[in-house]
């Protein structure tokens, strides 16, 4: 410790005042009223991620060029980020603090690149050891089954997972067209979570092949059959033949892609298996229709999904319903009317209503029914409790059995992949709270991502590691004083005519130097990535680079508490607290 | 090689030969044709000298107590308000103290809007530690520049170089210029004290407890108590080289005067011609120069009027509540002395007004004719 100088007469006194030692003997510490220190915040791409993802986490190391950590970041919540990466409607880009400033970072097209560079690593997902006495079934091998068999496994349970169709996946193999989600991904990404011991029972059909009672040896299941069923139109006609269900044609496409069909198709819906009908008839090389009963606005579909659609030779006629399927000279004849909107209605969409005598005849050679899937609830075991077409459960997933837990589009109305990853790692927690006697509902709320519902399972299994406050960045906290604009950078798409071939992947995986730009435009919002402002604004020199918890520390002997660190972070990862007086 | 020049291009040729490392300097008449001629000369590549642009004196000032600091040498000129407005940097030079050297061209403050000489403005910055040296013609200007920057490095203070608006900055004159071979092996190249070095970092002029400003003004006052001593050798050896020297005060005219005018920058030369008129019709007057203003000069002067019974004082500036500065400092550096002659203090010329050998005779006759002065302020010239 240095010791302060002091000069007994003028001439010993240098001709101007300059340092001639240190300061270090005065400890200003003792002159702060407030006390900044580091606080990693919760992003809000992180608190909108359904399925969990630590997203600013994983984007910040490939910024440093580590794939292989942002791999692992991102399998610590989600076993899919090949297929989110590709599928997902990101909703954690429509929160990105980006939006604001410039445009959101393109952060599924990062995710899938860091899934597909995975893919070239040996991968270490190895066998997660000796297993635990109990065992749990899951029934199905959707998303949603799948996450929990991943989560399960790595907590080392002895998983099986029970699929009634021959091959796993669930919706994402029979639902999802392959120019979106090529086979090959989803398959690597399921023989990943095999690698862990999970076992895959396929030709298994709950009610048919397998009840309940017959799980005895299991200690917990998890229900995860999906909604598979086509909701029908109500309308004359639609059972006849030559109309056919949404679903039930993807799947059928899905898995020989010899489908016989006219040559004029009509797609009854909106949504997005209305789109996924239509583009994969398309590359049938027929012409499809869709007819959706409001307009453009109202279309449930990803705005993505109608463009691609629109851009490959789908037409689209809005404000038409029909009310009767019948035939004329062997094509079936859809007469409809015409349609107007009025008031909003319960969701927020406005209402359409008939115009009278507007009636219309549309010939094609099939139609398809796209008006939405629901649930199948005849073959579920008794005793769970179903409402407004989903089986409900609390809020750790169990469903009113002992031991039973459900997920997935079965247990909610956002049927998304992400939801469904969500739901099965919810599960997976409360399955492992439910074995070890702990409050299942009291765990989750602890480990939810700001407000939630968002949940994290890294957090639940290394406690202390990657804290955050649970407050969630808002963009007038960062200081964009600190931040260029710069163009996001997106995967590129295959021209329509090599598109509407057949079923190519559409979009392609983004270079490692355009995944590098993009990562680079991420604001880390409210997590330290160590860019140094504060190190170099500090007046009193009072930042520390140490490499323990976090990356620095303020050294509070010298820190005078000026807040000047806390104004220039650009992130927020700051915070600022009066002292205790 | 003697060049007819202004006073202005006196100066440019002063700071050219003295091989000034960097120049910072705004715009205001009648200053500007110094930093014209300079910044042309560097802007066509001939000058090797950094040029700052600036927005203000203020930050002309800032720019070269940071150069200053850094261990080059240093220019700026300015003039009237852009002095005033460096205020608060000159002290800080000086308290820092930094050798630079600025050159002022006299000219009135306004209100009312003046661009004409009178000494207002340098004189406002007596007491900023700066060191004043005020100059006759075109040929002394240069020569001091010259001199400034060997005793500002010398003593580490800062030296304000004034000339008259006009009379000096804007008329030519036959000027001696030394060679660069000359002017080199006479003004060597400057050394800081405390230059910067990344290699041993410092804080420079950081907060100074009472404890200790005391006694860095009293170093101040000691290194301006140096500069008689320092100013007389540099100023002798110059002449020993360059064959013109000037004092800190010069006096002329009939020996054992009993009037002696006091007068400071161009009023001298009239004075010089009036004075040898006066002496050739009888009168017992001579004259006194003031160059040196800070430090003021007041043993040399003490011993420059021994024998005199009177002095009048022409000051071209004015102190509203006392009067002229000169006369002022004058009766102060006379009151501790034995002979307190009677100051007559004349006020003249003020906004550029001439003046004239009548002016300076009737200032003069008045003071022969009066045992002593009847007002405090004697107004020369004014329209009553």
């Amino acid at each position: 410790m240095s010791k302060q100088l002091t000069f007994k007469s003028a001439s010993e006194m240098p001709m101007i005042s300059v340092s001639l030692g240190d300061m270090e003997w005065n400890k200003t510490g003792a002159w702060r009223t407030q006390r900044p220190f580091y606080e990693d915040k919760t992003p809000p791409c992180s608190a909108a991620c359904p399925a969990g993802n630590d997203i600013v986490a994983f984007i910040q190391k490939i910024a440093k060029e580590d794939f292989e950590g942002a791999w692992n970041i991102i399998k610590e919540e989600n076993p899919f980020p090949g297929v989110c990466g590709r599928v997902c409607f990101h909703p954690c880009e429509s929160k990105c603090n980006r939006g604001p400033f410039d445009e959101p970072i393109a952060i599924h097209a990062l995710e899938r690149f860091v899934a597909d560079f995975g893919s070239c690593l040996s991968r270490k997902t190895g066998k997660a050891g000796e297993k635990r006495k109990e065992k749990v079934a899951i029934i199905g091998s959707g998303p949603a089954g799948m996450s929990c068999a991943f989560h399960l496994a790595r907590l080392h349970y002895d998983v099986t997972v029970f699929e009634s169709f021959s091959l796993a996946g669930g919706m994402l193999r029979m639902g999802i067209p392959s120019y979106r989600l090529p086979k090959d991904i989803l398959n690597r990404e399921i023989s990943d979570i095999e690698a862990l011991g999970v076992e895959i029972r396929t030709g298994v059909s709950l009610g048919e092949d397998l009840r309940l009672e017959d799980l005895k040896d299991y200690q917990a299941v998890f229900i995860s059959t999906g909604a598979h069923r086509s909701r029908g139109l109500r309308i004359p006609g639609e059972k006849e033949k030559g109309v056919l269900s949404g679903l039930d044609l993807l799947k059928k496409i899905n898995l020989s892609k010899r489908v016989k069909l006219g040559d004029k198709i009509a797609v009854i819906g909106g949504g997005n298996t209305a789109m996924d009908v239509a583009r994969s008839v398309i590359r049938l090389g027929k012409k499809a229709t869709i007819l959706y009963r409001r307009s453009r606005e109202e279309m449930p579909a990803f705005e993505d999904e109608i463009l691609e659609a629109l851009e490959e030779g789908v037409k689209i006629r809005y404000l038409v319903n029909p009310i009767r399927v019948g035939q004329k000279d062997g094509l079936k004849r859809l007469e409809c009317l015409r349609m107007e909107l009025s008031e909003k209605d319960e969701s927020g969409r406005r209402r359409p209503v008939p115009i009278p005598n507007s009636n219309l005849f549309i010939d094609s050679d099939h139609v398809v029914i796209a008006a939405g899937e629901e649930i199948e609830a005849s073959f579920l075991p008794e005793g769970l409790e179903k409402k407004e077409g989903i089986i409900l459960t609390r809020r750790d997933g169990s469903a009113g059995i002992k031991g039973v837990f459900a997920g997935g589009d079965l247990t909610s109305n956002q049927r998304t992949v992400a939801h469904a990853i969500g739901s099965g790692k919810k599960a997976a927690m409360a399955i492992d709270c439910f074995f070890k006697g702990k409050d299942g509902e009291e765990v989750i709320i602890q480990h939810l991502i700001g407000e939630g519902p968002s949940l994290s399972i890294f957090g639940y299994l290394h406690p202390g590691e990657r804290l955050r406050n649970s407050h969630v960045v808002t963009f007038e906290e960062l200081n964009m004083d600190y931040f260029e604009p710069a163009k996001r950078q997106g995967e590129s798409k295959s021209a329509v005519k090599e598109r509407i071939k057949g079923f190519k992947e559409v979009s392609s995986t983004l270079s490692e130097g355009v995944a590098l730009d993009e990562a680079e435009r991420c604001f880390s919002c409210g997590t330290c990535n160590e860019c140094e402002n504060c190190y170099v604004f500090c007046p009193d020199g009072s930042i520390l680079k140490r490499e323990e918890l976090f990356p620095h520390q303020v050294d509070y002997d010298y820190c005078k508490g000026c807040g000047i660190c806390f104004t220039e972070c650009p992130r927020g990862a700051i915070s600022l607290q009066g002292e205790a007086k | 090689m003697k060049r007819v020049i202004t006073g202005n291009q006196a100066v440019a040729y002063g700071v050219i030969l003295s091989r000034v490392d960097v120049i910072s300097a705004y715009p205001i008449t009648p200053q500007t044709t110094i930093v014209e001629e300079l910044s042309e000369l560097i802007a066509s590549g001939r000058l090797k000298t950094r040029f700052l642009k600036v927005e203000s004196e203020h930050s002309a000032m800032a720019a070269l107590i940071g150069a200053s600091t850094g261990g080059v040498r240093t220019f700026t000129a300015t003039s009237s308000h852009g002095l005033a407005y460096m205020h608060e940097m000159l002290h800080w030079a000086s308290g820092a103290r930094l050798p630079i050297v600025l050159v002022n061209v006299n000219r009135a403050l306004g209100a009312p809007w003046n661009i004409w000489g009178d000494q207002s403005d340098s004189l406002s910055q007596r007491d900023t530690g700066w060191i004043q040296l005020y100059c006759e013609n075109n040929q002394e200007v240069l020569d001091t520049i010259v001199q400034a920057y060997r005793i500002a490095e010398r003593v580490k203070l800062p030296v304000m170089v004034v000339l008259d608006a006009f009379v000096l900055s804007h008329t030519s004159e036959p000027v001696e210029v030394p060679s660069m071979e000359e002017v080199d092996s006479f003004l060597p190249p400057f050394c800081p004290d405390y230059p910067i070095d990344t290699q041993e970092p410092r804080a420079y002029s950081v907060i100074t407890t009472p404890e200790y400003f005391l006694e860095f003004r009293y170093k101040v006052q000691k290194a301006m108590e140096e500069v008689p001593e320092v100013s007389k050798k540099v100023d002798d050896e110059f002449r020993s080289r360059f064959g013109r020297g000037y004092g800190a005060i010069e006096r002329y005219g009939k020996e054992e005067a009993e009037v002696v005018l006091v007068t400071s920058g161009t009023v001298t030369s009239t004075s010089r011609m009036v004075i040898r008129k006066l002496n050739e019709e009888g009168w017992s007057v001579a004259g006194l120069k003031i160059k040196r203003f800070r430090p003021f000069p007041s043993e040399e002067i003490y011993r420059a009027i021994k024998g005199a019974k009177k002095l009048a004082v022409i000051d071209r500036n004015l102190s509203a509540g006392v009067g002229g500065i000169f006369a002022q400092e004058l009766r102060a550096a006379l009151y501790p002395k034995e002979e307190r002659l009677p100051v007559f203090g004349f006020v003249s010329g003020l906004g550029g007004r001439d003046i004239t050998p009548e002016l300076i005779e009737e200032a003069i006759q008045y003071t022969v004719e009066h045992p002593r002065p009847e007002e405090e302020i004697l107004w020369l010239g004014l329209k009553k």
